[in-house]
């Protein structure tokens, strides 16, 4: 087990939308899940080291959505956006997207932040 | 004459809710890489060619039926030729919305089926290409 755990706030970066969002893995949830591909971005791997939670490369395995704590995403806009917070899962995509798409009801501020940047995650 | 495809692919599975999406003029594309609980929202196929990015002009090609690339958003070089992964809307936007968003022309695309062949083909014109990428309309 990786914790004990802490928060951090992660507002949305310029030109991003909703947030901020309060992240603190549980031991339940304790999965920073990277949904990027290349390997584990910058953003995801922040937060894991602020939070203590585990890095995931959502491309090499998958977890079950109830082991999120957050799911990072490098979306353009319509697909990955709206799959994780219709999952009711909290979701950080480092594009600066706005809720939109067939999935866009499910994405809401309390759920979903966009633009984030390293720099835009902090300790809460 | 036929252009060299920048871009080809076979169909994998098609997910379950890509007929509703289609009903609005949108299928989302995804390499069979594509985690678990994306299957659902996603066209998951296994390129052939992955060479270049669309630029609009280009063809998009699904099945034998043609589309004129009118718009080709930001990151869609990156997530098409990384991920396999494209948003394709059939609304002939000239500026793409969403920064994942492939636009062309208006009119129905058709439903994939496992076998079925996606191809991005440039414009017939790799003379004109070097100084411009899109025409203003």
């Amino acid at each position: 087990m990786a914790g004990p755990y802490k928060k951090v706030k992660i507002a949305a970066g310029r030109g991003g939308w909703g947030g901020p969002l309060t992240i603190e893995p549980t031991d339940a949830r304790p999965l920073i899940y990277c949904v990027t591909g290349g390997g584990i971005h910058p953003v995801a791997q922040r937060i894991a080291d602020l939070t203590g939670g585990q890095v995931f490369d959502g491309f090499k395995s998958s977890a079950p959505f109830e082991k999120i704590a957050v799911a990072v995403i490098d979306c353009g806009g319509t697909a990955r956006v709206g799959v994780y917070p219709m999952k009711k899962v909290k979701t950080v995509d480092v594009h600066a997207t706005s809720p939109a798409g067939p999935l866009a009801q499910f994405i809401t501020a309390e759920l979903f932040v966009s633009g984030v940047k390293p720099d835009d995650v902090s300790q809460a | 004459m036929t252009a060299p495809a920048r871009y080809r692919t076979e169909v994998l599975a098609v997910g379950s809710m890509i007929p509703e999406f289609r009903e609005a003029g949108l299928l989302v594309f995804f390499a069979e890489q594509a985690p678990r609980e994306l299957h659902d929202i996603v066209v998951l196929h296994r390129p052939s060619v992955a060479d270049s990015a669309p630029e609009p002009g280009d063809v998009f090609e699904l099945d034998g039926e043609r589309f004129t690339i009118t718009a080709v958003g930001s990151v869609v070089a990156e997530n098409l030729l990384r991920l396999g992964h494209v948003s394709v809307k059939a609304d002939g936007a000239v500026t793409a919305a969403l920064p994942g968003d492939l636009n062309v022309s208006v009119g129905r695309l058709p439903l994939p089926v496992p076998g079925s062949t996606m191809r991005i083909v440039a414009a017939d014109h790799p003379g004109d290409r070097a100084g411009q990428t899109e025409e203003p309309s």
